[in-house]
């Protein structure tokens, strides 16, 4: 009876909302899995160009491993831009948009470029990838009071990541 | 002072259900500390308008640590202490959703 009382108060006049917040990841995020990913991509792209350039000749074993690479490439892009889509979504509050203005249009340009890794073989395109996702980074950490560095990734394809001085 | 809220989320299950309504007021922790085990609604400049338990007040800095009773609970194991200024207000009546 009181409840109904209440929930028909609800109704009509919309009863303020008081969270009591549940979330499976905890505050875990860190974009590293998207660098490292999109790093694979770039990664594709060269050993696709490399068996494409030997001249071999296109039987079983050429086709099984140049479906291998595109195959990882296609996971890769789409592994970068769900976890850059993650932190976007549960991690960016509006007080962070508000500091760090250009999150948005960096996402889209993720998105974006994620997808092109997917569609083509350009090596430019994904250089722009791992970039991006490194800007992204950049912010991310800023938003937790943590400074980083610019390194090369010791394999290949040996591109500058930014890592947070921890 | 005084306020009405809806409860959303599960992180304070079984007790408190997603749908039950809260009473909330202020007045009671202008004259006593909230205590360990108080519910209280309160203010996170992260995620909004809470409701969690009190773990435990420091009456010196006025910082309070709030949990919940589900093991996902987003609380102060994440966003750190609140000062006694975040409080909305304790809960003094719980209606609980029948269904």
């Amino acid at each position: 009876m009181i409840f109904k009382i209440f929930e028909s108060l609800d109704e009509k006049f919309g009863v303020e909302r008081a969270k009591a917040h549940c979330d499976v990841p905890c505050g875990i995020y860190d974009p590293i899995v998207a660098q490292i990913s999109a790093l694979t991509v770039v990664r594709m792209i060269d050993l696709i160009h490399d068996l494409a350039g030997k001249g071999a000749e296109h039987d079983t074993a050429y086709h099984n491993t140049m479906s291998r690479y595109v195959t990882v490439k296609e996971e890769h892009a789409e592994k970068a831009k769900a976890e850059i889509r993650i932190i976007w979504g549960d991690y960016i509050k509006a007080q962070h948009l508000e500091s760090y203005p250009q999150v948005n249009s960096v996402v889209h340009k993720i998105m974006q470029l994620g997808s092109k890794s997917r569609q083509t073989t350009d090596r430019e395109a994904a250089v722009e990838f791992v970039e991006t996702i490194n800007e992204f980074a950049e912010i991310f950490w800023a938003t937790k009071g943590i400074t980083t560095k610019r390194a090369n990734a010791p394999y290949a394809p040996a591109l500058e990541v930014v890592y947070p001085n921890l | 002072m005084i306020k009405v809220l809806k409860v959303t989320g599960d992180s304070l299950t079984p007790e408190y259900k997603g749908g039950d309504f809260v009473i909330v007021l202020k007045i009671p922790l202008w004259f006593k500390s909230p205590k360990r085990g108080d519910v209280v609604v309160f203010r996170q400049s992260n995620y909004g308008i809470l409701i969690k338990q009190v773990d435990r007040y420091d009456p010196q800095s006025g910082e309070f640590f709030v949990i919940g009773t589900h093991a996902d609970s987003v609380d102060s194991r994440q966003f750190g202490a609140l000062h006694k200024r975040d409080l909305i207000g304790k809960v003094i009546w719980h209606v609980r959703n029948p269904r």
